[in-house]
């Protein structure tokens, strides 16, 4: 059975079964990376342009590397470096690259929906690596497919998104997953890092982090996102830190272990304490490490799609 | 030279011969003759189906020119106009330079008294559209200006605005203001609202418009005088806007065609066609529109014609600029609302309305009257693309599509034109 979509633009655009499918096919990979011989020839003779108009470091080296994994040629493009600064338009700057014969594109953007504008514009698949506040789908499909390999399943499961919401893709793509998967979602932060109309998409809202603690299974704890933040939403990162920073006290007070994501990079010591990041409840690595599998399972899944 | 506008059905109210099938023969610029004699006529159009309407005024159109040539220039815009029905236009001031001396007046006047459409210009209130200091508004009065606003950029100093309201009364000027709070939509690109919460967009929040629009009216209170609203896109706007008129503050409003048509539904694919300022909205707003449009509360739709090259719009959603190509396809948009609100009432809002929110005098269908009309028939389909399109632009969400409505003939200013 092949993905419904030629692109993974967002996890909206996908179904359940996608999801599925997607989660099955890294179960293979991930098994791939423990062997000693981590390579597999699935790829080969696809060429891949990792595309990178924001600053990253982790998700174009998972791509990179669940890439090579998969014997493609890579080629990386970032924007520090490139005539993007010389006002090229983002058109232009990718159909240069597929004049080069490249076959796939992952893209980092600032602006929601640029993996959909080039996606009606070029030939090739595209792979949304995060499209400014959007989404972030890959994101999204390696914190489920965490979850169900830590809690055993994902549907049923209450899950809270902490912190800063409104400047997170990561928070939009993992509410669509958790909810095509069955599970409950919850926000929590600053009523200011929350859209307005965020209740409408089916999730809870919560602005006591102890509470929302309370409630869930796990807490995916979001990095705040000072960068992107033009105004101010709250008085400082101090503040932040006392009242939305997860710390072992906090997690003391529960009558219950919950399991602590992150997607990274964490500011430690306001978003989330060092004691928590460090401890046994954190499966923050273990994101890392499936990051690379559900990568190349997306990757493989959609040259097949292509063909 | 003589024309016969054959079998027309004329929709004006003021007019003797309102809701007649009848024939129309035009002489020297002037209605020479209605009745159901078959006419002589040098020229016959043949008007099967077809309606009469007093010639339509746009009171919100951005031609670009000077400054932005590339996108729209004012010949290819009463061009343009012509095809799309309009006889009379009032040009926004967001020209580069934007227009504010007397000069600048007589740039935009100067082809009037050759050209079938005739432009109005609507000079800045303030320097460059910035907001500090006032323009001579006196002498741009006496220059032709026909009524004053910084035309897309709202105005976001209240002492400004006060003034201006009281500046002007000298002349029993008009003030139009584009009501939107500024720090509340500040880096916003669409509605906020759920579909912004999706898209992860920054959301421009109904409440911009209303505080905007509350602010304005209680000014207006204060200093009395005339003061237009352009392009409101709330419902709560309605709202206030109807309780001044009944309180009898001299306010008067319009709503941008396009912002009765299409929401923030339109935006999910992220289509920049659709990226316009005030941003679409939702079906509820729609609905208080149309209800506005119908008790009277709404007085004009416009256009709101804003041409925007290949390079300034075929962008990521966020980069793109704001606008719509509508003044081509002013008459099927307007069609389309027809479920909802009756043709002749749509129609006075092209006519008879934006007329009287300048205290110009309309342009009335009878006997002796000057030709400044209107020919349409509406179930004529025709193919929008880039063999019909006159714009130097193809901003529209309808290019490329069939749409249903077609001008035939304007007539104005001595001039025939006929499609």
């Amino acid at each position: 059975m092949p993905l419904s979509q030629q692109h993974l633009l967002g996890i909206k655009n996908i179904t359940a079964e996608d999801i599925q499918l997607i989660f099955t096919t890294a179960d293979n990979f991930k098994e791939v990376i423990n062997r000693p011989i981590k390579k597999v020839p699935s790829l080969r003779d696809i060429t891949i342009a990792n595309v990178f108009f924001e600053n990253s470091t982790r998700t174009r080296l998972s791509f990179e590397l669940a890439e090579k994994r998969l014997s493609a040629d890579v080629i990386n493009f970032s924007a520090a470096s490139s005539s993007v600064k010389k006002g090229e338009t983002l058109l232009d700057t990718v159909n240069n690259i597929l004049a080069m014969k490249v076959d796939m594109v992952v893209m980092r953007h600032a602006s929601p929906g640029a993996p959909h504008f080039l996606a009606r514009h070029i030939r090739a698949n595209i792979v949304n690596a995060g499209d400014g506040t959007h989404e972030h789908p890959t994101q999204a499909l390696l914190d489920t497919f965490s979850i169900r390999e830590k809690l055993g399943g994902v549907a049923g499961k209450k899950v809270a998104i902490i912190g800063d919401i409104m400047h997170s893709r990561v928070a939009i793509s993992n509410i669509f997953a958790l909810q095509k998967l069955g599970a409950e979602v919850m926000v929590c932060g600053p009523i200011t890092l929350l859209p307005k109309y965020i209740g409408a998409l089916g999730v809870k809202v919560e602005l006591d982090v102890q509470k929302a603690l309370a409630w869930c299974d796990v807490a995916n704890v979001l990095r705040i996102q000072l960068e992107r933040q033009q105004i101010k939403y709250f008085p400082s990162l101090r503040e932040y830190a006392l009242y939305y920073g997860i710390n072992r006290e906090r997690l003391n007070r529960l009558d219950k272990e919950i399991t602590i994501m992150h997607p990274g990079p964490i500011n430690r010591g306001v978003e989330l304490n060092s004691d928590v990041a460090d401890s046994e409840h954190a499966i923050i690595l273990d994101q890392v490490e499936n990051g690379v599998a559900i990568r190349m399972a997306i990757l493989y899944l959609l040259a097949n799609a292509a063909a | 030279m003589t024309i016969l506008l054959s079998e027309v059905k004329i929709l004006d109210p003021q007019s003797p011969h309102h809701r007649k099938k009848v024939n129309v023969l035009i002489e020297d610029g002037e209605i020479a003759a209605i009745g159901s004699t078959r006419y002589r006529a040098g020229q016959v159009v043949d008007g099967k189906g077809a309606i009469l309407t007093p010639g339509w005024f746009d009171l919100q159109a951005n031609f670009c020119d000077p400054g932005e040539e590339h996108k729209e220039d004012l010949t290819t815009g009463r061009a343009v106009a012509m095809a799309g029905g309009f006889t009379e236009i009032a040009v926004l001031p967001n020209t580069r330079p934007v227009i504010q001396a007397k000069n600048d007046i007589e740039y935009i006047k100067r082809g009037n008294r050759n050209s079938l459409v005739q432009l109005w210009p609507v000079a800045a209130i303030s320097k460059d559209t910035a907001g500090e200091n006032f323009t001579e508004i006196l002498d741009l009065q006496a220059a032709g200006a026909v009524a004053f606003s910084d035309g897309l950029v709202p105005l976001w100093n209240t002492d400004l605005l006060r003034k201006s309201l009281q500046y002007v009364q000298k002349f029993n000027g008009l003030v139009i203001d584009r009501p939107q709070e500024q720090w509340l939509s500040r880096f916003g690109v669409m509605n906020e609202g759920v579909n912004s919460a999706l898209l992860g967009m920054k959301g421009v929040p109904a409440l911009a418009e209303d505080i905007a629009v509350a602010r304005d009216l209680q000014l207006l209170e204060y200093t009395g005088g005339k003061l237009h609203l352009a392009n409101i896109s709330t419902a709560k706007s309605v709202a206030l806007i109807r309780r001044a008129k009944k309180k009898g503050l001299q306010v008067t409003c319009d709503v941008a065609i396009h912002q009765l048509l299409y929401t923030d539904d339109n935006i999910l694919e992220f289509d920049s066609n659709f990226k316009v300022s005030p941003p679409l909205r939702t079906a509820k707003d729609i609905k208080a529109l149309v209800k506005g449009l119908l008790d009277g509360t709404i007085d004009a739709l416009v256009s709101a014609h804003q041409p925007q090259d290949e390079e300034s719009k075929n962008l990521e959603f966020d980069q793109a600029a704001c606008g719509m190509n509508n003044m081509q396809v002013a008459l099927p948009m307007v069609l389309m609302l027809q479920d909802r609100v009756p043709l002749e009432l749509l129609l006075t809002r092209l006519t008879t309305g934006p007329r009287a929110v300048l205290g110009l005098p309309g342009p009335v269908i009878d006997k002796g009257a000057v030709a400044n009309l209107t020919l349409f028939r509406p179930a004529e389909k025709w193919q929008y693309d880039a063999r019909t399109n006159l714009s130097k632009s193809a901003n529209s969400p309808l290019f490329g599509q069939e749409v249903t409505g077609k001008v035939l003939a304007v007539a104005n200013n001595g001039q025939f034109q006929q499609f």
